[in-house]
């Protein structure tokens, strides 16, 4: 199969909400889901520096419809993102789903239909409509939040049968993890205590992150000198054995937006533009992996793809996202990619080499536990922090020499993994 | 009234019967089954009955309270990653295991382990768990 953009397609503008929750977090509070779309989208709006006229279609994502109770989000949205009487459509493709919107509009745009596209993304997992209200909303419980999330998994057999993401995407995974490399549990402890680490350092220097404390000062909080003393304790329990709470995604609100363009929408004047060179989006029901748990083919195949598209190799990259709503399913993705070596993850994570200052920075924004999450938002949260990072506006958490060409992974639960290739100029 | 291949499974499940497919074009078992062949997409396929032997990869367990309010009464509970005797892979609850971290950590020695399939009914509906033995 050919896969290549027959014309060259280029991020112009990104944008995205804090994420938090829209009961509690101040920079969104208050605010309905339409709202959250419109801030997204006018950050992009104005990164772009073009108007929302520009624009020849829209593409609007979003998972969840017991919290927005809209599921012909398009429609709805194009309203509220200046997008009337334009064309468009409501995708899903789980937590992928911003960057899938990213795939379709560039093909869009590589075909010569359209000339510019917006794709918006926009999620709550923390709260849903207060009865038919149009602005009240009320908290729903984490197990109601699993259980709409859980219809994106296979409703035949898995859900119906007891499944759990938790021991099928962390405690299976870390155990194989340790078992191929030979890994203690107490060092497997300890490496994905720095990793967390890392995450929560660079979540701390990131004001759209739902978690922007260190994890020491979390600790200190609670008493313990010892950051790492806090991390064992009761306040850090197993979800699924060995792998612990704060190894895994903390749910979020949020929206995000991209605007995409041809080579002539692009003026010279204007912002630096990031090239969309390559994709790779692979499709995978349950079971995800078979002897070997730390291995899923499926983002094997989304990898090569992605890097023939493109024409890169894994020694070309200099910042790598990976879907972290599970720190140990990251750290296997970072490996299969090429850009850590096969079994040095957690060693690496320990040294410091993941952080943004580090020989082999990842997820600078905080990834899936620091920044949040919410699914239909999130991939264009992690492209935001990519265009960012390629275009050196990251401030205290920008990687000292910065990146040309970035790559970032997303796992649409459950499961489409989307391998999107992003280059500077 | 057509025949629903999933209603069939969880009755053959009641039955005591593992029964999936298995494609006259490239033999693939697909289990639990599907419409079509899961591997190379072909429609010709015959039941497969399994022997319900396997081993047991990896023991963790699940969240309590769990997002399905079907397993209210037996979150949280020890879930496999079991290779069946026919090549096949499942996850499934692993009854009557303890999910304390010291007997988790003993099971992660041990494993793999020999498991035997155990039908367990959940209000109301058979579905398949180990047993190990």
């Amino acid at each position: 199969m050919v896969s290549r953009l027959k014309e060259p397609v280029f991020i112009l503008g990104v944008g995205c909400t804090r994420f938090g929750n829209l009961l509690e977090t101040p920079e969104i509070k208050g605010l309905t889901l339409q709202e959250l779309a419109a801030r997204a989208a006018a950050e992009a709006f104005a990164d772009a520096a073009i108007e929302p006229n520009e624009i020849d279609a829209v593409i609007v994502g979003n998972v969840t419809m017991q919290t927005s109770n809209m599921p012909a989000t398009y429609s709805q949205i194009a309203k509220w993102v200046g997008a009337q009487l334009k064309a468009g459509v409501h995708i899903d493709g789980a937590c992928s789903t911003t960057n899938i919107g990213v795939t379709l509009g560039a093909m869009g745009i590589a075909s010569g239909v359209y000339r510019k596209v917006l794709i918006v993304g926009l999620e709550s997992t923390l709260s849903q409509p207060k009865k038919l209200s149009p602005y009240e909303r009320v908290s729903i419980p984490t197990e109601e939040m699993w259980l709409w999330t859980d219809a994106c998994v296979n409703q035949a057999y898995s859900v119906p049968q007891g499944y759990d993401i938790f021991p099928t995407y962390n405690g299976f995974i870390a155990q194989a993890y340790c078992r191929k490399y030979g890994v203690s549990i107490e060092d497997f402890d300890k490496g994905m205590f720095e990793l967390c680490r890392t995450r929560r350092l660079h979540g701390s220097m990131n004001t759209k992150a739902i978690l922007q404390q260190t994890l020491e000062d979390e600790a200190a909080g609670y008493g313990f000198s010892d950051p790492f003393e806090f991390w064992v304790s009761a306040y850090n329990p197993f979800l699924a054995w060995p792998s612990r709470l704060r190894s895994v995604v903390s749910a979020a609100d949020g929206a995000s937006a991209v605007i995409l363009s041809s080579a002539e929408g692009i003026d010279p004047n204007g912002p630096m533009p990031v090239e969309v060179k390559g994709w790779g989006v692979t499709v995978s029901d349950l079971p995800w992996y078979g002897d070997d748990p730390t291995y899923m083919e499926y983002d094997r195949i989304s990898f090569d793809k992605a890097y023939a598209m493109s024409g890169i190799q894994p020694a070309d990259i200099d910042y790598l996202h990976v879907h972290d709503c599970s720190h140990i399913s990251s750290i296997c993705t970072a490996e299969l990619s090429g850009y850590l070596p096969e079994g040095r993850g957690l060693s690496l994570a320990r040294d410091g080499s993941l952080r943004f200052d580090g020989s082999r920075p990842m997820s600078t924004h905080g990834g899936r536990h620091a920044f949040g999450h919410a699914w239909a938002a999130s991939a264009g949260a992690d492209t935001y922090e990519a265009v960012k990072q390629i275009r050196g506006l990251c401030g205290a958490r920008q990687i000292p020499k910065a990146p040309h060409t970035a790559v970032v992974h997303t796992h649409g639960y459950a499961m489409v993994s989307t391998v999107m290739v992003y280059e500077g100029r | 009234m057509n025949e629903s291949i999933i209603r069939t499974y969880y009755e053959n499940l009641a039955a005591g019967l593992l029964v999936g497919k298995k494609c006259r074009a490239c033999n693939c078992i697909t289990f639990p089954p599907t419409a079509l062949c899961e591997k190379c997409g072909k429609p010709d396929l015959d039941d497969v009955t399994l022997s319900g032997e396997g081993e047991v990869l990896f023991i963790s367990h699940s969240m309590a309270p769990p997002p399905n309010p079907r397993f209210n009464d037996l979150a949280p509970y020890a879930y496999g990653h079991v290779r069946l005797a026919e090549g096949v892979f499942v996850q499934g609850i692993i009854a009557d295991v303890s999910v304390e971290p010291v007997e988790m950590a003993a099971l992660y020695e041990r494993c793999p382990l020999p498991v035997r399939a155990r039908i367990l009914t959940v209000e109301d509906l058979s579905i398949l768990a180990f047993d190990l033995v």
